[in-house]
Order: C-alpha cells, then sequence, then structure tokens
C-alpha cells in the first residue's frame, strides 16, 4: 500500500508539490523523495531491466541503485533527493 | 583545486568521526568527507533538519553529542559529498554541491561502514519489501513508518528495533520472524549481560514488542512474498539453528510491507581498492581487512576502523575508530610514543570490554550457510542484473571458478549496486558449489567509482581545446 | 599411475590469441595444451573494450583485422559458442581543422591497405548516427567495425577448447621452461607439463616469458583506462571513435556504454592496472561526452585499466622464435581483438605446416638491439 508519516508529537515542515509523470504529488519540504513517493501509493517505480518485473525503494540508504528516477532529466536515487516544490520526477529507472 | 591535508577521513559514522576528532585533537590538519549532510553514519543519523521528533532514541542522542564535539573541532568537515575515486599515497576525487574536488593527504582513514545482506527469497524484490536497516533510517531519521501493517523478519537485533520502533509510533507489526529459536537468545543472555545498558535497550524494545501483543516467531524465516505489484502477504515457516528450512507448519501474513535482514557485510571497499590484505571473517561479516590493533591497514599510511572492518557495532567503532586516529597521528610525528600509549589504552580497554556483546550480536547477523544452500534455483540474487540462483550454479558448472569469472560469465554484480547487495551471497553460492571455500573463491575485484556518479556532475563544463588529449597513437 | 602424456602443443597464455591458436592447432590434428596462471581471457582479453574497429588498427594490420572481423562474426560457426558480436557501422570523429587533416590522411592510407573507410559530411554522419555530436566537421565511415562482449570470451573459448579436446589447465602458473631432446618441459606447482612445440602468448607477460628461453624481447606495458555506465536507453547505435584514435566508444544492446581509447593509468608488469588518474579517466569521458552529447546524462558505473603489450615499433611479436626450433611467440597485437584471431590463425597455419594467407610478424627486427 504505502509507507506511512507517523504523526503523534511529529511536527513536519510544510508541504510542497511536485509533478510524477505528469501527477502532482505533495510531501513535506526536504522529505526523501523515496519516502515521498511511496508516502503517496507510488512504490513501484521501474521494471527491473531483464526480468521486467517491479522494483521499488529497497536500501533507503543510498546503495541498492533501486530507486533510481529522473529528476528535472537527471539520473538520481530517490533515496538521497530531497523533494523541492516544483520538480519533475519521471519514474522508470536509468532506461526511461 | 586540490586541498592538501595531514590525513583524510572517509565515512562520518561513529567511527570516522573519532577517528577524525582524535587525529584533529592531536594537531593533524584532517579533512573528513562523507556523502550524508550529516555525520553520524547510519547508526547515528541525524533527524532530517527540518523535522521536530517527541523523543529521541539513545542511538540520535549519541549521534548528536558526536556531531557537537565535531562542530566544535578543528576538523574541516565535506560533507555531502561522493567520493568516486581513491588513489594510492592517497588522493579522492569527490563531486559536491560546487562540482569536483580532489583531496589529498599522506595519510588516509577508511570508515566507509557496513551494507546490509538479506539472503534472497522468491519475492524479494517486489516493491513493499524493504531491508531492516533502510527501515531503521525510515523510522528513526524520518519517522515514517514502512506501512500500515509490516512483517518484520530476519537475523539478529535489528528485528528487534524495529519491531518496537513500528508499535512506538503507533504502527502494526503482523509478525516478528525471527531466525533464531528461542534457544539461541537464552545461550546469547551471558554475552549480552556484560554491557547491561545495552541489554537494557534490548529488553526495552521486546517490552514494547510484548505489550503490543505482536505475534512472535523465534525459529522461523520468510519462505515467500507474495504480490503483484507490491508485497502482499508474506509466508513463513520453521528453519533450524542454521538457517535451513525444515518441515513445519507454514503460516501467511497479509502485510503491505516487509522489513528484512539476515545481518551486515563489511563494505571495505577503500582498503580493497588499494590492494590491503583481506581475511575472510564469517563471524565479522565477511571478508575484513587484515589490521593491527590500532586499524592499521597492510598499505603503510592506510587505516581502517567501523563496521567495514567487521561488524561490532556503532559504539566499538567509535572505539575503534580513536585508535585509528591516534595511530594515524603517532605515525605522522604528533604523538610521542608515550603520549600515543597514555591515549591509546583506555580505549583499548573499552574495545575489549565491548567485545564479549559485540561477538554476541554478531554472531546472530552472520552468514548461515544453509540458509543460502536453500535458495530456491529460480530466485533472482543479483537484483540490478536479474541473476539467478539457477545461473550462477550454472557458471560455476561451465567453469567459473571464481566470484570474479562467475560475474563475468553472468552479469551477477556488474550493475549499478556494484555487487554490494549479491555479493557476499553470491561468494556463498560459488564456494558451496564447487566445495571449496570462500578464501578460494574470493570476493569482487573493487572499482572505482565508489558510488555511481553521474558523468556530468565528474566533467563539468569544458571546452573541447581544454581535454588534454595525447599524441595519437602510431599509425 | 599413467605415464603424463606429452602434447604436440603447449600454448602458455590463455588469451583470445593463445585460446584461439590452441583451438585451430587442437583442430588440426595436435594434441595441445593450454596453459594459463589464472582463469583464461581474465587478463587483457577479459577487461578489453572488444572493439573491432578498422579505423584505430595500424595500417600494416588492416589485412589482419579484416578477416579477424569476419571470424568474430561468425564466432557461433566456427567457435561454436556466443561472445555477443555486434557487426555495426563505425565512425571516426573530427572535431577541428587539425583532426579533419590527421582524419583524410590516416583514413586514406588505411584504405589503400583495403579498408572500406570514407569520408563523409557532418550530415551524413548524422544520418549514420544520429547520437552524435553537431559540432563534428566530418567523419570517417566504415561499415566493417563492431564489437565483442569481452566478458564472454572466456566462457565461449573454455567451452570450446574443452569440446575439442584441449588440455584445457586454467590456475597453472608457469615458472619456468625447459627444453629437452623431445621439446619443453613446463614447470608448474602442480607438477610439469611436457609438449613438442610451445607458443608464448603471454600478452605483457611475453617479455618473462622469452627469458625462460634465454631470448631477450623488450615489451613495453601500457596501461589502458576504460569505463562503463549504467544501463541507459539507446544513445547511440554506431562504434564512435575520433581521428587521433583517443577515444573508442559503444552501447552495448543491453545499454551500458564503454569508453575506451587507450588513455594511460596506473600499473605495471608485475601488478596489472593498479590505479587510474582520475584526471585521465575525466579528460576520457569528456571526449566521449562532446561526442555523444546524450551520455553527460549517465552514470558512471564501474572504471577500470588494463594492460597492453607493445613492442618497440608497436606491431606484433609473432612467429618462429629464432635460434630455438618449435618455438614461438605470438602476441603483442596493438589490436588484440581487432587482429588477434586472425593472426593467431596465420600462426596456427605455420605450426600445422601450412602456408599461411596472411603473413607474420617475425621478430628478428624486433631483436637486433637487444643486449647479448
Amino acid at each position: 500500500m504505502s509507507l506511512w508519516r507517523a504523526t503523534e508529537g511529529v511536527t513536519r515542515p510544510a508541504e510542497v508539490t511536485f509533478a510524477v509523470d505528469g501527477t502532482d504529488v505533495s510531501a513535506p519540504a526536504g522529505e526523501p523523495l523515496a519516502t515521498a513517493l511511496a508516502a503517496a501509493g507510488m512504490l513501484g517505480l521501474r521494471d527491473s531491466p531483464r526480468g521486467g518485473t517491479p522494483r521499488g525503494a529497497f536500501c533507503h540508504m543510498g546503495l541498492c541503485q533501486e530507486c533510481v528516477v529522473t529528476v528535472d532529466g537527471r539520473i538520481v536515487q530517490a533515496c538521497l533527493t530531497p523533494v523541492r516544490a516544483g520538480m519533475q520526477v519521471r519514474l522508470g529507472g536509468t532506461l526511461r | 583545486m586540490i586541498r592538501r591535508a595531514d590525513c583524510l577521513v572517509l565515512g562520518a559514522g561513529p567511527a570516522g568521526t573519532e577517528a577524525a576528532l582524535a587525529a584533529a585533537e592531536a594537531g593533524l590538519d584532517v579533512v573528513l568527507i562523507d556523502e550524508q549532510a550529516d555525520a553520524g553514519g547510519q547508526g547515528w543519523r541525524a533527524p532530517l533538519g527540518s523535522l521536530t521528533l517527541p523523543r529521541k532514541g539513545a542511538d540520535a542522542e549519541a549521534g548528536d553529542r558526536l556531531r557537537s564535539r565535531l562542530a566544535a573541532s578543528g576538523v574541516d568537515r565535506r560533507l555531502g559529498r561522493r567520493v568516486w575515486s581513491v588513489g594510492g599515497a592517497f588522493r579522492l576525487d569527490a563531486v559536491g554541491p560546487d562540482g569536483a574536488e580532489a583531496y589529498e593527504a599522506p595519510r588516509l582513514i577508511a570508515a566507509t561502514g557496513a551494507h546490509e545482506r538479506v539472503v534472497p527469497f522468491p519475492g524479494w524484490t517486489l516493491p513493499g519489501v524493504i531491508g531492516l536497516a533502510g527501515a531503521t533510517v525510515l523510522l528513526k531519521a524520518q519517522a515514517v513508518l514502512p506501512g500500515r501493517r509490516v512483517v518484520v523478519a530476519g537475523a539478529g537485533p535489528l528485528l528487534f528495533a524495529v519491531a518496537a520502533g513500528i508499535v512506538a509510533k503507533g504502527g502494526t507489526v503482523a509478525a516478528i520472524v525471527d531466525m533464531d529459536g528461542r534457544l539461541a537468545w537464552a545461550r546469547r543472555l551471558p554475552g549480552l549481560a556484560r554491557r547491561l545498558d545495552l541489554l537494557k535497550e534490548g529488553l526495552g524494545w521486546t517490552w514494547s514488542i510484548l505489550g503490543a501483543r505482536v505475534p512472535f516467531l523465534a525459529g522461523h524465516g520468510v519462505r515467500c512474498a507474495t504480490g503483484r505489484s507490491e508485497v502482499e502477504a508474506v509466508i513463513v515457516g520453521p528453519v533450524d539453528a542454521d538457517g535451513a528450512p525444515i518441515a513445519g507448519p507454514e503460516r501467511r501474513f497479509a502485510c503491505d510491507a516487509l522489513a528484512v535482514g539476515h545481518g551486515l557485510v563489511p563494505g571495505g571497499e577503500v582498503p580493497k581498492i588499494l590492494r590491503a590484505a583481506h581475511l575472510y571473517d564469517r563471524l565479522r561479516g565477511g571478508f575484513i581487512p587484515e589490521l593491527d590493533p590500532y586499524g592499521r591497514t597492510t598499505i603503510e599510511n592506510l587505516y581502517a576502523c567501523g563496521d567495514g572492518t567487521g561488524i561490532r557495532g556503532a559504539r566499538p567503532s567509535a572505539a575503534a575508530g580513536r585508535l585509528a586516529g591516534l595511530a594515524a597521528a603517532h605515525d605522522a610525528g604528533r604523538l610521542d610514543a608515550a603520549a600515543f600509549t597514555a591515549l591509546a589504552e583506555p580505549t583499548l580497554q573499552v574495545l575489549s570490554e565491548y567485545r564479549p556483546f559485540a561477538d554476541t550480536v554478531a554472531g546472530a547477523m552472520a552468514l548461515r550457510p544453509a540458509q543460502v544452500a536453500a535458495i530456491d534455483p529460480a530466485t533472482v540474487v543479483c537484483r540490478c542484473e536479474d541473476v539467478s540462483r539457477a545461473e550462477i550454479d550454472a557458471a560455476v558448472d561451465a567453469g567459473a571458478s571464481d566470484i570474479n569469472q562467475m560475474k563475468h560469465f553472468t552479469r551477477c554484480g556488474m550493475g549499478p549496486c556494484q555487487g554490494r547487495m549479491c555479493g557476499d551471497v553470491a561468494a556463498e553460492l560459488v564456494a558451496q558449489r564447487r566445495g571449496v571455500t570462500r578464501e578460494t573463491v574470493g570476493y569482487w575485484t573493487q572499482r572505482v567509482p565508489l558510488r555511481p556518479v553521474p558523468f556530468d556532475t565528474m566533467i563539468g563544463s569544458f571546452d573541447y581545446a581544454d581535454i588534454p588529449i595525447p599524441p595519437p597513437a602510431p599509425l | 599411475m599413467s605415464q603424463a602424456p606429452i602434447y604436440d602443443l603447449g600454448v602458455i597464455g590463455g588469451g583470445v590469441v593463445g585460446s584461439t591458436l590452441a583451438l585451430l592447432a587442437q583442430r588440426g590434428g595436435l594434441s595441445t595444451a593450454i596453459l594459463d596462471r589464472g582463469p583464461l581471457c581474465r587478463e587483457a582479453s577479459g577487461v578489453n573494450a572488444g572493439t573491432l574497429t578498422l579505423q584505430m588498427t595500424r595500417v600494416a594490420l588492416i589485412p589482419h583485422a579484416m578477416r579477424a572481423h569476419a571470424m568474430w562474426a561468425s564466432a557461433r560457426d566456427w567457435l561454436g559458442h556466443d561472445v555477443g558480436v555486434v557487426v555495426c557501422d563505425g565512425l571516426s570523429l573530427a572535431f577541428t581543422e587539425r583532426e579533419a587533416a590527421l582524419l583524410e590522411e590516416r583514413a586514406g592510407k588505411r584504405r589503400a591497405a583495403g579498408a572500406p573507410i570514407t569520408i563523409i559530411s557532418r550530415d551524413e554522419a548524422l544520418r549514420v548516427e544520429p547520437g552524435i555530436s553537431d559540432k563534428i566537421l566530418m567523419a570517417g565511415h566504415c561499415v566493417v567495425d563492431g564489437y565483442a562482449n569481452a566478458y564472454l570470451t572466456g566462457q565461449a573459448f573454455r567451452a570450446a577448447l574443452v569440446d575439442a579436446g584441449v588440455a584445457v589447465m586454467e590456475n597453472r602458473g608457469v615458472s619456468g621452461l625447459d627444453r629437452t631432446d623431445k621439446g619443453f618441459v613446463a614447470q608448474t606447482a602442480q607438477g610439469p607439463v611436457s609438449f613438442r612445440r610451445v607458443v608464448l602468448a603471454g600478452g605483457v607477460w611475453i617479455e618473462p616469458m622469452m627469458a625462460w628461453l634465454g631470448v631477450h624481447l623488450p615489451i613495453k606495458v601500457l596501461v589502458n583506462q576504460l569505463s562503463v555506465t549504467e544501463r541507459i536507453r539507446p544513445v547511440m547505435r554506431t562504434v564512435v571513435g575520433i581521428a587521433s584514435g583517443l577515444l573508442s566508444l559503444k552501447q552495448y544492446p543491453h545499454g551500458t556504454v564503454v569508453i575506451g581509447g587507450g588513455w594511460q593509468g596506473i600499473g605495471d608488469r608485475e601488478r596489472g592496472g593498479v590505479e587510474l588518474v582520475p584526471e585521465r579517466l575525466v579528460g576520457n569521458i569528456r571526449l566521449a561526452c562532446h561526442a555523444i552529447p546524450e551520455l553527460a546524462g549517465a552514470r558512471l558505473a564501474r572504471a577500470w585499466a588494463g594492460l597492453e603489450a607493445e613492442t618497440a615499433d608497436a606491431l606484433p611479436a609473432a612467429g618462429p622464435i629464432p635460434g630455438i626450433p618449435d618455438a614461438y611467440v605470438c602476441g603483442s597485437i596493438h589490436s588484440g581483438y581487432t587482429s588477434g584471431p586472425s593472426i593467431a590463425r596465420s600462426l596456427a597455419d605455420v605450426i600445422l605446416g601450412r602456408e599461411p594467407d596472411l603473413p607474420l610478424f617475425p621478430i628478428d627486427r624486433l631483436m637486433k638491439a637487444a643486449p647479448p
């Protein structure tokens, strides 16, 4: 389903809006994009290149490369990329 | 412009930061480099700066103390840098916020940490399946739960830390699935009791889990995760002490996330690139550099410390880091023998006090060969290149005798994670198929870059005329 | 215990050259053993860019390169196994007037030697390869080009050699070679191996191998830097180089782009390719991104350095070893993938007593200045 932001006693920064393949998504400013995508229900970020099986963020610490997406035309690891207002995200990994 | 220093420290976790602090206190000009925006590594990671949390855990507080000491020190902090090249005696090339950077120093301390081992099972590539360490990052640094209903599975203390974290944040743990039976933990108690503070932390997790009435399946492992485009359920069954599945009732838990991990693997990229001698130590997580008690590798003026040199945990890593920093200062002539001994002795003592506890925890996190032996042939081992266990076996049968030859035959380990996720398991598979030791099979030949690095940040802007093209080859 | 066999031929060095030779010799009727200190095709032959281009090949080697190209392209037939060969067009780009002049001169000489290279305009080149920079002035175009996948050659040759009945002795380092009245005995840690004839095919290690026979043949060691991207969407479909020859660039069917060109790293015969020089890696990648602008969006996945052997005149050492009957050398080809199989074939012909279709490169020329 999705990641879930804890609420009790947690204060988060104001949400910003960005686009994922043309769809608007909102998340607290500065949150890692991998988290923001999963919290928005976008768990599958790309298909594996050989087997074509769905993949999403796995290690959440910058190593596994499963969460690679394109932001404003550049290949980035979503787990290491803070969300910013207006960023243009394209799913599909490095082959798209 | 090259930033020249007396000592470079790569990795700002507990080990690297303590190393940098110790070397700087002794008078060395130290540069500390890390990819993250703040020091603390994975375990003592700083919560997102913009986040206010109700209560900090012990790790976050330890991290805060470390970060404030670092802020007050003379260490030159270069955080948010992705180092891509490591050269001999010693040079680091990195990309940072303003583009390409280079650092040079006669001494280098490598403290690049460890990564998670997940022994593959059918469905482990489904979105919604994440590592236990990743779940820890979500919980501690981001106050985010991995799902509404989470199965927490695998081995080692992270299981309980993650389950307790989920409960504390109001989430539901569908089940805790621990490969170890209750007996295994009972046997570990004496070792754990050597550090009462840490044992208490563990008991605290257990208490909160008990309070939440979470189903706890000791001596069980994940058979498979199922789901169409995301994980929807996890099927678990009994395993023996060595991780092999055994007959017994299987249970299915519906969930929307599975956090799973089977211990940690030392990274150790830097000593491998620089060709320091390594040895295989299953308890410590895999191949680790040969070190003297102070963290000196077999390469002159190259030091290593922290979980990248064998899994011990954050606190022992911090002590090992301090020793490496002191050794670097001593070898640089900034600490005479007497001062070095006086400073190092208490830290050596601290390290040896941690040892029984660290060994006990490491034992729970070490690779279980029978678990690897039981991997289904069709299961993907290398996530990046979709290489199955059957393909690895076939490569061995076709003559691949070591892990690098197997890599050539199959592309296993050739993808962007650079073999981190699959390397330990893949090497174990090759060793088992051949019936030889892990030493015989070896480890990936470590290459630069340390992480994939975007060309545009490496090359910056340039004129064609400025590219130093060597003279043409002979005709 | 049965008597250890005496092979008709021993090949020391299991790269592309040694493996081809051993295979052809065995098929020609000689019982053959191939020895390597590691697995087959894991030194220069395994870390190679695998380019099969005529536009970086020495003029004297063009006939061999043409024949080797045909051999690679038909590997499934004669080798029996896939080595991932892709046959495609090749372009050599000129960005400056100086490079344009160099390109015309070099293309002309290679064309005279039989390479079907033509000079084409910027617009024509962009039609052949839409991925290239529109900053080029002109390009050399050759329809005989392509690449092999260096990762697959070891597996393919190993299977072919085993199928053919060659005694494949991997992980068997030779520490010395003795001459006897019956031929040669290679000393290894796992025991001696005897053969009537020997070929030294050890790449950069030919120099120490020749010393076993008391012959001095200086071999220079080049340390070529190479890099590869992760899989990316298609950004090019040809093999691309530049006029000066210091770039080789192609995208494999699975999406990775390999960048080479002979930029030098740090290493030596004893330690192999030890270290990359970051400035030169950046220079090489700048050149690649200048040629294929879309490449700048890719990420570097891996970079390494591999050794390449070079004789004093940068032409192969391939022929009989003077003064030592039944001993041959084959290597230091300077375009080992592009020309290697063909040169190995010529030497196999000589050893099998046939007249080779294409000439060898005897080493007498290289030994005149040798110290006593």
